[in-house]
């Protein structure tokens, strides 16, 4: 089985390394980005397998804008999209990926903070079977 | 021992009374000894000046005794405010009521000698009902008013129909060029107009100082609490991200090493990750605590609440038996469905029976009981624990305070499970109570409305 490239979006650098850690030690490839552009960018130039995303960097809603900017690329349109969050203590409602997919474009929301043992569980739940 | 919102310090004024403590009505009660002193004096030298001095033919004998009597009882309540302080407020009432009465006695037996009905004194009446309308209330007003009518129509009809002596004023014919008339009536006249608008006045004056007041105290409080929750948020944002990357961190480290670490290092690092946890539930607290504005139409969903509480209560059995406690639930029937935000809800009861499990005795009791009073409903959370003093009744429900008993109970607890609870239950549109006895055991009891909805601003 091929390697699978995981792109970590987040501008903690801190648990960016954290979670390059655990998933080298897991066997997949790490790329990470900071800001939202750039990892914008970097999806389309390296077709990531899937993609973690934190949800508020700079600005409250860049995650989501990220998101939608990757459900809208022709290249990443499939592409999984975990969404790190602690959102939930601050806006005081509760997402539903299934409920709420007409208008959260990701495949999960992980709370942080999210345990090792659940954030590769989790990964391994959302990459596509077949490449 | 219900919670109830005074400073324990302060004596309990009765009901008939509108003085927040003793000290408060002896000021006043020495202001009216000012002007008992000066009645009782001017009367004195009134007759003196016109019975003496100018020989005019009045009852100089009795009007003095009357006087020196006032007198007499004056100096008596003075000598005894001075010997002991004021504590209760009844027993100063009373007396001051005994006093009343007296100086009615004593100005219809003062009218009496000086002309009955043909006394303008008879003015000063109004100011003997001013008087006591500034320190009674409602039917004691009355009471010295209807005193005050009583006596002297008695002396008008007593000397009218012979029953008492009538001592004629010294005034001839037609009073309105008698010198000693104009003058009495115009002085009583003067005195009773210019008194009533200086009480009129002070008691607006008081009352204004009071409004203000407690309009600039609660702007303040306003301010503080916005201050407090802006930085509680701002606290809470700003640490969540740090202790979160540490504890995932610390986690992986955990997992990376795996069987090949010591099992010292093993446990340090568990212990980290145990108090990483332990701030986060802070930190997750603190959040429920500032957020604001969550009572939305589109959240309230039907719930039904006996349901949710056994929940709450399965959920916290192990931790019950740890300490062998008994857990009784007791739930109506047919089952009570609120219209309510469900994990508001869930947080109120699971704080509540977490507290009742936390701080009860080994081998205690923890009764949940869930009571249908029609368009509310009733939730009781008892417990057979540590208690609360009764002074700190009020304070458990401010964020971070933690009880004596609770402190010395458990180290863990961030102080602010009742303070979620509280507001939680505020902003369901309901209200908590405690009642509790130190070493015997606490009594929550909330209710909630079957409807919440969105309170108006």
């Amino acid at each position: 089985m091929a390697e699978k490239t995981i792109l970590v979006i987040d501008d903690d650098i801190d648990l960016v390394e954290i979670i390059r850690v655990t998933l080298e030690n897991q066997g997949f490839k790490v790329i990470d980005a900071q800001t939202g552009a750039r990892g914008l960018a970097m999806a389309k130039e390296q077709d990531p397998d899937l993609i973690l995303l934190d949800v508020m960097m700079g600005k409250v809603d860049e995650g989501f804008q990220v998101a939608y900017q990757l459900r809208s690329d022709d290249v990443t349109a499939e592409t999984p999209i975990l969404m790190l969050t602690a959102v939930t203590d601050q806006t005081g409602f509760d997402f539903d990926p299934a409920r709420d997919k007409d208008f959260l474009p990701v495949n999960e929301f992980l709370e942080k903070p999210v345990s090792p043992r659940d954030l590769v569980d989790m990964i391994r739940k959302h990459l596509p079977t077949s490449v | 021992m219900r919670n109830d919102l005074r400073n324990p310090n302060e004596p309990i004024a009765p009901a008939s009374s509108q003085f927040v403590s003793a000290a408060s009505l002896r000021a006043r009660l020495d202001w009216f000894n000012k002007l008992r002193w000066g009645a009782a004096f001017g009367v004195m030298a009134v007759v003196l000046i016109a019975g003496v001095g100018l020989k005019a033919p009045i009852e100089v004998r009795g009007l003095m005794l009357t006087g020196a009597v006032l007198l007499l009882l004056n100096t008596a309540y003075e000598l005894r405010n001075r010997r002991f302080k004021a504590v209760d407020i009844a027993v100063e009432l009373r007396l001051v009521k005994v006093q009343m009465v007296c100086d009615l006695l004593a100005l219809t037996v003062l009218l009496n000698l000086s002309g009955g009905v043909e006394n303008p004194l008879l003015f000063l009446y109004v100011i003997h009902v001013i008087i006591a309308s500034l320190l009674f209330k409602g039917r004691e007003i009355f009471q010295i008013a209807w005193l005050a009518i009583f006596l002297f129509t008695a002396d008008v009809f007593g000397e009218y129909f012979g029953l008492l002596p009538h001592h004629h004023l010294p005034t001839a014919g037609e009073v309105a060029h008698e010198l000693s008339f104009v003058l009495m009536t115009l002085g009583s006249f003067w005195l009773v107009i210019l008194f009533c608008a200086y009480v009129g006045a002070l008691i607006m004056k008081h009352n204004r100082s009071i409004k203000d007041e407690l309009a600039a105290r609660q702007a303040v409080l306003l301010a503080e609490d916005r201050a407090k929750t802006d930085f509680f948020r701002f606290v809470t944002h700003e640490i969540k991200s740090p202790v979160n990357t540490a504890q995932s961190g610390v986690e992986t480290a955990l997992e990376l090493g795996g069987e090949s670490m010591a099992p010292s290092v093993r446990d340090v690092l568990e212990r980290a990750i145990g108090r990483l946890k332990q701030a986060t539930k802070i930190i997750q607290d603190l959040a429920d605590l500032t957020r604001g504005g969550i009572l939305k139409e589109e959240n309230l969903t039907e719930v039904d609440f006996n349901d949710l509480v056994s929940a709450a209560v399965d959920d916290q059995r192990d931790l019950a038996a740890r300490s062998s406690l008994a857990m009784n639930v007791l739930l109506p029937d047919p089952p009570i469905i609120l219209t309510t935000i469900r994990n508001m809800a869930e947080t109120i009861v699971a704080n509540l029976v977490n507290n009742s499990i936390r701080y009860n005795r080994e081998g205690g009791r923890v009764s949940v009981r869930l009571v249908d009073t029609g368009k509310r409903v009733r939730l009781v959370v008892e417990d057979q624990g540590i208690g609360i003093a009764e002074e700190e009744q009020d304070l458990i429900f401010d964020e971070f305070y933690r009880s004596t008993e609770a402190r010395e109970t458990s180290t863990l607890g961030t102080g602010l499970g009742l303070a979620i609870v509280r507001k939680f239950v505020e902003e369901l549109g309901g209200t908590i109570e405690v009642d509790s006895t130190v070493g015997r055991g606490s009594t929550f009891t909330v209710t909630l409305p079957r409807k919440s909805r969105k309170r108006r601003r």
